[in-house]
Order: structure tokens, then sequence, then C-alpha cells
């Protein structure tokens, strides 16, 4: 814990190589301004970086090609989200949204300079349209 | 429409691989306890998940929550099937 209440980031991020800029990241959707406020609220109350203030919000990036880190795996992890944003690490890169290995592999959090409007249009932008999850109303024995 | 028992959201992992909540964020703190049953995320991505633990830490308690598999809409047919009305 720091001196201000909120606990450290730092121990819980990965040693690890950035995902190269092609690299697909699922975000559960829609996403709106309001929502992307709030969950980088949430985050900045939980936690600081390095002792100063942390806005973020959390996103899985498809690392492998099967199995639970890959783009399947975590579609099929988070079929509660019918809609989900698949943008490219370089998208948001290029956005100026760097992304911190934090936690389990493959989460990610996505660094925000605060929680002003406009920086979360442009997140909000960088995220792309919402896709319909594959997943999510997939016929499954027993529904009805 | 949904209403859940705790606004989170479920791609939210910590250090202990369960997703987190603040309590503040129930709509029933009552609710929350380790071992219950309850539905959250938000309006829009309801999951259905099991009340790990609730850990004090100095931002507020933290809710840790195990997703269960399957949507709300496996769980209401479950019920319906097995529940038979009086």
């Amino acid at each position: 814990m720091t001196q201000r209440g909120w606990e450290e980031l730092r121990p819980y991020l990965r040693d690890e190589r950035p995902p190269d800029d092609a690299t697909i990241v699922v975000r559960g959707g829609p996403d709106t301004l309001a929502k992307l406020a709030m969950h980088a609220r949430r985050t900045h109350d939980a936690y600081v970086l390095d002792g100063e203030p942390l806005w973020g919000i959390s996103v899985y990036c498809a690392l492998d090609d099967v199995g639970p880190a890959s783009l399947d795996g975590l579609l099929r992890r988070f079929a509660s989200y019918r809609a989900v944003h698949l943008p490219r690490t370089g998208q948001l890169r290029r956005a100026g949204f760097p992304l911190l290995p934090s936690f389990g592999r493959p989460h990610f959090t996505i660094r925000l300079d605060g929680d002003d409007p406009a920086g979360l249009t442009r997140l909000l932008d960088a995220l792309g349209p919402a896709e319909a999850n594959k997943y999510h109303r997939r016929e499954r024995p027993g529904r009805r | 429409m949904v209403r859940v028992d705790i606004t989170c959201d479920l791609m939210d992992e910590d250090e202990t691989g369960h997703v987190w909540a603040f309590l503040r964020d129930a709509r029933d703190p009552a609710l929350i306890q380790p071992g219950a049953i309850v539905v959250a995320g938000d309006e829009d991505a309801p999951a259905v998940a099991e009340v790990v633990d609730i850990v004090d830490k100095p931002a507020g308690r933290i809710v840790h929550l195990r997703i269960l598999p399957g949507l709300l809409e496996d769980y209401q047919a479950v019920i319906q099937r097995a529940v038979i009305p009086a």
C-alpha cells in the first residue's frame, strides 16, 4: 500500500515483451463515454502507478493462436458480452494509449491520462466500432 | 431489462485472477456474501457469478467474483425446466 492508501500496481506488472502492433485487443462492449469514464475512475480509485494517480480500463490481448489467450478463447470467455471492440494494439498506441501488462496473462490495462471527455472520446474512437460476439447467442443444448 | 446485484467491469481482474468490484457498487450489500450467487456486470453484459470473498483495502471493500459459465438466459432456462409450479 502507498501512503495515499491506494494499491500500487507496479508489483502486478508482468515483465514481458509488448505485443506487436497487429495484436488484436478484446474489450467488452458496447462501450460509451459514460462507461469508459466509470471504469477508468474505478481503476483510479483502487490503484496508483509508481505512486502517481492511474486511470485505466481492462482489456485482454489475443497473444496466442490457440487456447485461452487466443482470440477465440477470449471471445468464448467473455460470452456475456453481446458485442466486443477488437482494435489492434497499434491503433491504441498511435492514439496515445499505452498498454500495461497487468496481473495475469493476457490481461492488460490501457492507461489514460485522466478522465476528461476529450481523452475518453479519443479512446472510444481508437477502440473502433463494437462487433457481435459470435459466442454470445450461440445455440446451446438445453436453451429454449 | 436486467438489474444486476453488483455493478462492475467483467474484464477487471486482479492478482487473484478473479473479477473485482467495490462493495459500494452493490445494489444491496447484504446480498454480497462469500458463496452467494449474484448477477454482476451491467445491464449490457450481465453474468452470473459466485462471490469468492470480500477483502478490506484502503480504497474500500473489494469483492472478488468468480464468473460462472453460460449466459443469464441459460440459468433462466434451467430454472424454468426444473421448477414445477405448486
